[in-house]
């Protein structure tokens, strides 16, 4: 499965991570579902391999090795 | 399956429901039944006679030793923020109280069969209460409704941080310094006047950096070595997809995470010593019925 992160981008630039994604149409789904939020205007969002969990995979592995 | 990831995991096997989900035992199903028979009664009619709260500090004690009869181990409150609602969902409270019953440790070491009553047990518990409790709510005048496992619209982890039950760990649960993450929950969003509780920060996430014990131990290794950040909290995204073989495709339930959490020390120390002195035998990653 792929593995995508949504982050939100607030008006001060910091970046937020929505969470963990397993598929292009449920990460866009959510990204939807923010943007129509009336209460986040304001913030952006993009779509991210999760690049940081294969890594986490590559050390795990090492570390049973 | 509501879940996109364990249905297309539980597709991919041949199946058209998880083993899991599948193989669940009289006991578990009459647990969930009782959910599912009380959701009807989350909302319900208001008092006309509207009790006034001139001091929302007492009737803050009051609701609390209220939630505490009724069977409930922790009970905060705080103000109902948008990151609490579920996406699409809309609750208009000011307020939500937020109750938890905790796991008995002892019991749930007795294996998965155990771990899964007792989660059934307390989930059925946080059910009455929540019920309960907007019930009293309502009778009081003011608007209530119950959210708990069998309809919710609300997001428990968010709730429990503000409320100041713990921190968030690195297996993706909160953490309480009494009772670990051996805990579940039950809501009431209601309008009645309330005071705050406030966050509690006693070094969880800092602890959860080095720690490592339930990454150690997950059979699937589905508890990442790295974090991400949510507004200005760190979170370890658990992996699904390496979860799911041992949580959701097998017949037995996994909590091994929760089990092994040195939070659990405290309450529990010779009990946690000797988890920890059969995970060591066994191999840390082997799931728990071997």
């Amino acid at each position: 499965m792929e593995k995508l992160y949504v982050n939100a981008i607030g008006p001060d630039g910091e970046v937020s991570t929505v969470g963990l994604f397993y598929s292009q149409p449920e990460a866009q789904k959510i990204v939807d579902m923010l943007s129509a939020n009336s209460e986040r205007t304001g913030y952006r969002y993009e779509i991210v391999e999760a690049v940081r969990h294969v890594l986490s995979e590559k050390d795990s592995l090492r570390t049973r090795s | 399956m509501a879940d996109p990831v364990l249905a297309e995991m539980v597709h991919a096997t041949g199946a058209t429901e998880s083993r899991h989900y599948a193989a669940v035992k009289p006991v578990i199903q009459a647990y969930r039944a009782s959910w599912v028979k009380l959701a009807p009664f989350r909302d319900g009619p208001v008092n006309a006679s509207r009790v006034t709260v001139n001091d929302p500090a007492a009737m803050t004690a009051q609701i609390k030793a209220k939630a505490m009869e009724l069977g409930a181990n922790l009970v905060g409150v705080c103000r109902l923020q948008p990151q609490m609602i579920d996406l699409g969902s809309e609750v208009s409270h000011e307020f939500v109280i937020a109750c938890c019953v905790a796991e008995d440790y002892e019991k749930v070491l007795h294996g998965p069969d155990d771990v899964e009553e007792e989660a059934m047990r307390t989930y059925a518990k946080c059910t009455e209460i929540s019920t309960a409790m907007a019930a009293h709510v309502r009778d009081l005048g003011y608007p209530a409704i119950a959210h708990h496992n069998g309809a919710s619209e609300v997001q428990a982890i968010p709730i429990f941080y503000q409320v100041g039950f713990g921190e968030l760990g690195r297996h993706g649960s909160l953490i309480n310094e009494r009772y670990g993450a051996s805990f579940r929950p039950g809501f009431v969003t209601t309008d009645l006047p309330l005071v705050e509780d406030r966050p509690r920060e006693f070094g969880v996430q800092d602890f959860c950096m080095n720690c490592n014990v339930c990454q150690r131990n997950c059979p699937g290794d589905a508890i990442p070595q790295d974090y991400v950040m949510t507004h200005g909290i760190k979170r370890w995204l658990i992996d699904l997809e390496k979860c799911y073989p041992y949580s959701r495709l097998r017949e037995e339930y996994c909590h091994l995470c929760v089990d092994v959490c040195p939070y659990n020390v405290k309450s529990h120390p010779e009990t946690y010593k000797a988890l920890m002195k059969e995970r060591k035998q066994v191999g840390y990653k082997t799931p728990k019925t071997y």
